[in-house]
């Protein structure tokens, strides 16, 4: 059905949309994870730090994120050119680049959820583990993941959905390349700087609130059935 | 052989909890006290999920803790288990997977009942595949004790285990409790404020106020003592007396002052199964009018609560002789 309905362009932009948005959660998942779990523990010496890091994309401008990117990861940048040397990575200018400044940008938005959720958890039950032999990291993976679930999808899907609309930053560090990097935003931005194609830039418009409502909803109804099997 | 706290001192807020005290390493230890005496904090420490502020803490000659020298064992690794008050289940796993969480924890070398024979002993068989959401209060407290013996500890904490469970199930839970502590070698320590739980299953007391330690020792010795009478509401005053009727030989009971009544003389067809003859050893008045008197018995001290009206009628006199009588069912 959506198939009929879109246009082979469309398709594409939003297929590009998906795969970037999609490789950005996977990935920054499992840091975001690690992060929002140091920052539910007791204060520790640089906790302030790991959380000014956490959420500093979210008070930057997107374009200097890309930027920053560009620095670090560009070819001649020093991650870059060390990715390049050792694996034969690229990141900027493709759309494991798009990936990667989509991440960062939505890292914040994980991070906090998942946070949230940790911090619900009733501290009771890593006592009662710990006096059934369980380590503090035997006691994360069997307990503290399990009951935060709920948490840590609703900030992926959330993640995902703030992921398909990110604009400056992916930009700015992997350009605007279609079928390589040209996500709906970037289409979007493209098609109103081109004369006569302003249905196009309409189309695509409904088409990214579409999935950014989906997303949101999904991350409502995920967190609502799992916590339902949660407590019951 | 036994759980040693020396000079040690827990802080939480402004609590204080300071203890100097020996757990005998056979048999069940009772903390005893009113709510606010630190007992359940006294567990936390043992435990190790409160860190001491000073002092320090073994158990059969290993050091668990040691402040000065800065050594601690973390609650993982110092084989004590604890079952909380509120049990603490897992919310996402089943009364199994609880049950399972502990038993792939123990060290293959402990001998301890597992899952099933424990569900079995404890007579939750049907639960074990419920989610534990599902379970009562008095359900989740067999369970949480279930968890705790299938982690084999090698010294079992238990904090007011009883609260949710009602008469029947009390006893079975007291009696099952004895056994295993026995059969298994295990030192179990219990938490409560209440007397009877206290008279029931100690064979060593610890009796606590206000974070400190008033006293400790046998109950027979220690339940006597003004100091620890100091501890209970008056309506609880009473004695320890071991192996009245409808009570095996070697178990304790609390005899209240209010369930004894007197006589100045043998009674004889009367349907009352504990009859202690004895010498009067005082006679008290209480502030609300009421006479307690001592009575010196082949059982011990016992008390009784009489009205002044009874005390004239009985016309008894320190050193005169009188008959304790209490029912076997008031017990």
């Amino acid at each position: 059905m959506v198939r009929a309905m879109l246009t082979a362009e469309e398709l594409q932009i939003l297929s590009t949309s998906l795969g970037v948005a999609g490789r950005a959660v996977v990935f920054s998942l499992p840091v975001a994870i690690l992060f929002a779990w140091a920052l539910s523990r007791p204060r520790f010496p640089g906790q302030g730090v790991l959380n000014t890091i956490a959420h500093l994309p979210l008070v930057l401008p997107p374009v200097l994120v890309g930027y920053m990117l560009l620095l670090a990861f560009g070819v001649n940048g020093p991650l870059g050119g060390w990715l390049k040397a050792t694996f034969g990575i690229q990141l900027a200018l493709t759309a494991g680049g798009a990936a990667l400044a989509t991440a960062v940008m939505a890292f914040p938005l994980m991070v906090r959820a998942i946070r949230l959720s940790f911090e619900a958890t009733d501290g009771g039950l890593f006592e009662a583990a710990a006096v059934l032999r369980a380590s503090p990291w035997d006691r994360f993976w069997s307990l503290a993941l399990p009951l935060a679930w709920p948490g840590v999808l609703a900030g992926a899907v959330v993640a995902f959905a703030a992921g398909l609309g990110e604009f400056g930053a992916v930009i700015t560090f992997a350009s605007n390349i279609e079928g390589e990097t040209q996500t709906l935003p970037l289409a979007i931005n493209a098609a109103l700087n081109t004369p006569g194609r302003d249905e196009v830039a309409f189309r695509l418009a409904v088409i990214s609130l579409i999935a950014a409502v989906v997303g949101l909803l999904a991350a409502e109804g995920l967190q609502r059935w799992a916590r339902r099997r949660l407590e019951g | 052989m036994s759980l040693d706290l020396r000079g040690a001192v827990v802080r939480r807020g402004a609590f204080r909890l300071s203890a100097e005290l020996s757990i005998p390493s056979d048999g069940i230890t009772v903390v005893f006290g009113p709510s606010g005496a630190g007992k359940s904090m006294l567990l936390s420490a043992i435990a190790g999920l409160h860190r001491l502020a000073a002092g320090n803490l073994t158990f059969d000659g290993r050091v668990l803790e040691n402040v000065d020298a800065r050594v601690r064992v973390p609650a993982h690794e110092r084989a004590i288990g604890l079952v909380f008050q509120d049990a603490r289940l897992f919310p996402h796993l089943s009364v199994r997977g609880n049950l399972h969480y502990a038993e792939s924890r123990r060290p293959a070398a402990r001998n301890a009942p597992i899952t099933v024979e424990i569900s079995r002993l404890l007579e939750f068989e049907d639960l074990l595949d419920r989610p534990v959401k599902n379970l009562s209060g008095g359900e989740r407290s067999r369970v949480a004790l279930a968890r705790a013996i299938v982690s084999a500890p090698e010294m079992l904490l238990l904090d007011e285990p009883f609260a949710a469970l009602d008469g029947r199930r009390r006893r079975d839970f007291a009696r099952f409790l004895k056994e295993y502590g026995r059969d298994q070698g295990v030192p179990i320590v219990v938490v409560t404020h209440l007397i009877d739980e206290a008279a029931e299953l100690a064979n060593h007391i610890v009796a606590m106020r206000a974070g400190r330690v008033v006293c400790s020792g046998q109950p027979a010795e220690i339940m006597t003592r003004p100091e620890f009478a100091a501890l209970l509401d008056p309506r609880d005053r009473g004695a320890w007396v071991q192996g009245a009727s409808g009570h095996a030989p070697g178990d304790g009971v609390w005899v209240r002052a209010d369930s004894v009544l007197l006589a100045s003389a043998e009674p004889r067809g009367i349907s009352a199964r504990n009859i202690w003859p004895g010498r009067v050893a005082g006679i008290m008045r209480e502030p609300d009018g009421a006479i307690l008197i001592s009575l010196d018995t082949a059982k011990g001290y016992i008390l009784s609560r009489i009205t002044p009206e009874a005390l004239a009628d009985l016309k008894l006199e320190e050193g005169g002789e009188a008959w304790a009588i209490v029912k076997a069912h008031a017990l």
